[in-house]
């Protein structure tokens, strides 16, 4: 039973994360989104989209910076 | 709704399922060629079944069940996941740090890996079917949360969702069955990109719906938030050529 879970964790894991930074940095790009929505005045609110937009854009060039940084030091 | 609503609306299920059918079907073709198409087609037909039964419970039930701004948020996280994934491998690609996805060379490296374990004609090959079996469930899994996670609107939207998957299933097993070769033409190294910008796009938009973000003209902000994917894509895909130095592409492959 434990191998049949295991198996489905696996799966569902492999299916939403190949990197586990930029999938960390998803949800907390996410969680930010939501306390703005939730606590900030009401155009802030209204335009909380935009800055889950900014953040996951931002967040995406770094994390392909790293990754390209990375190899150039294996070939290095 | 009419038939174009229903079309555009099935667009994004349609693309991105392709791709998955793809890569099952490549599996498929590789066991049916070389151990006989029996098995391997009862296995994908026990795989339809099983991802069938997943979307008509958990799609209709999460779409009836879950209240829409909770729903939205649920499903905007996990399509922003899954759609990031596909994103960051894409550029990788087209970088060239990850090796591009070769459907010519996976069949090539199924196919010898069959013929080593051998067939027995007179008994039922359960390997075959196994193997036909999981490479649908595994590559029919990423369907089926496509299907649901565009499909999480409504009725109308899980209906437009499963008629794209079908689509795109009958299309390109129809294409395999006629050529009987792995679908190399398909540029599904292109078509990944796009799923993935697709993907991780309405992952934003609907979280953002979730959590009551004002989108302007609703629906209409798709394409701008689609564009600003695409755009952040190009500019990685051309910072990571300058990272690298000239020459050392191939060398890069696959760290």
């Amino acid at each position: 039973m434990s191998s049949v879970m295991r198996a489905i964790w696996d799966n569902t894991y492999g299916l939403l994360v190949d990197d586990g930074q930029l999938a960390v940095g998803a949800i907390v790009a996410l969680a930010i989104t939501w306390v703005i929505a939730h606590s900030g005045a009401d155009i802030i609110s209204e335009n909380s989209g935009w800055v889950l937009l900014g953040l996951v854009l931002a967040l995406v060039l770094a994390n392909l910076y790293r990754a390209g940084r990375n190899a150039r030091r294996r070939i290095g | 709704m009419d038939l174009a609503t229903i079309a555009i609306a099935a667009t994004p299920a349609f693309l991105a399922s392709a791709v998955e059918f793809v890569e099952a079907t490549t599996i498929v073709l590789a066991v049916g060629i070389t151990r006989g198409w029996r098995a391997p087609l009862v296995g994908s037909a026990l795989s339809a079944l099983t991802l069938a039964l997943i979307v008509g419970t958990l799609g209709v039930a999460i779409v009836t069940v879950v209240p829409e701004h909770l729903l939205l948020g649920i499903v905007g996280t996990l399509l922003l996941l899954f759609g990031l994934r596909w994103l960051r491998k894409a550029v990788l690609r087209f970088a060239g740090i990850v090796a591009l996805h070769d459907e010519e060379e996976i069949y090539r490296r199924e196919v010898a890996e069959l013929r080593a374990q051998g067939v027995a004609r007179d008994r039922w090959d359960w390997i075959g079917m196994i193997v036909a079996y999981k490479a649908v469930l595994l590559e029919g899994t990423e369907v089926a949360f496509i299907v649901i996670a565009f499909g999480a609107k409504g009725v109308s939207a899980m209906n437009a969702a499963i008629l794209g998957a079908i689509a795109a299933g009958i299309i390109v097993i129809a294409v395999a069955a006629v050529l009987r070769s792995p679908l190399t033409a398909v540029p599904e190294n292109l078509l990944k990109f796009g799923v993935g910008a697709m993907l991780s796009t309405f992952g934003v938009f609907w979280f953002g719906e979730g959590v009551g973000a004002e989108w302007p003209g609703d629906a209409a902000s798709i394409p701008l938030i689609l564009g600003s994917f695409l755009l952040a894509s190009w500019l990685a895909v051309r910072l990571l050529n300058g990272l690298l130095p000239e020459g050392a592409r191939v060398e890069a492959r696959n760290v």
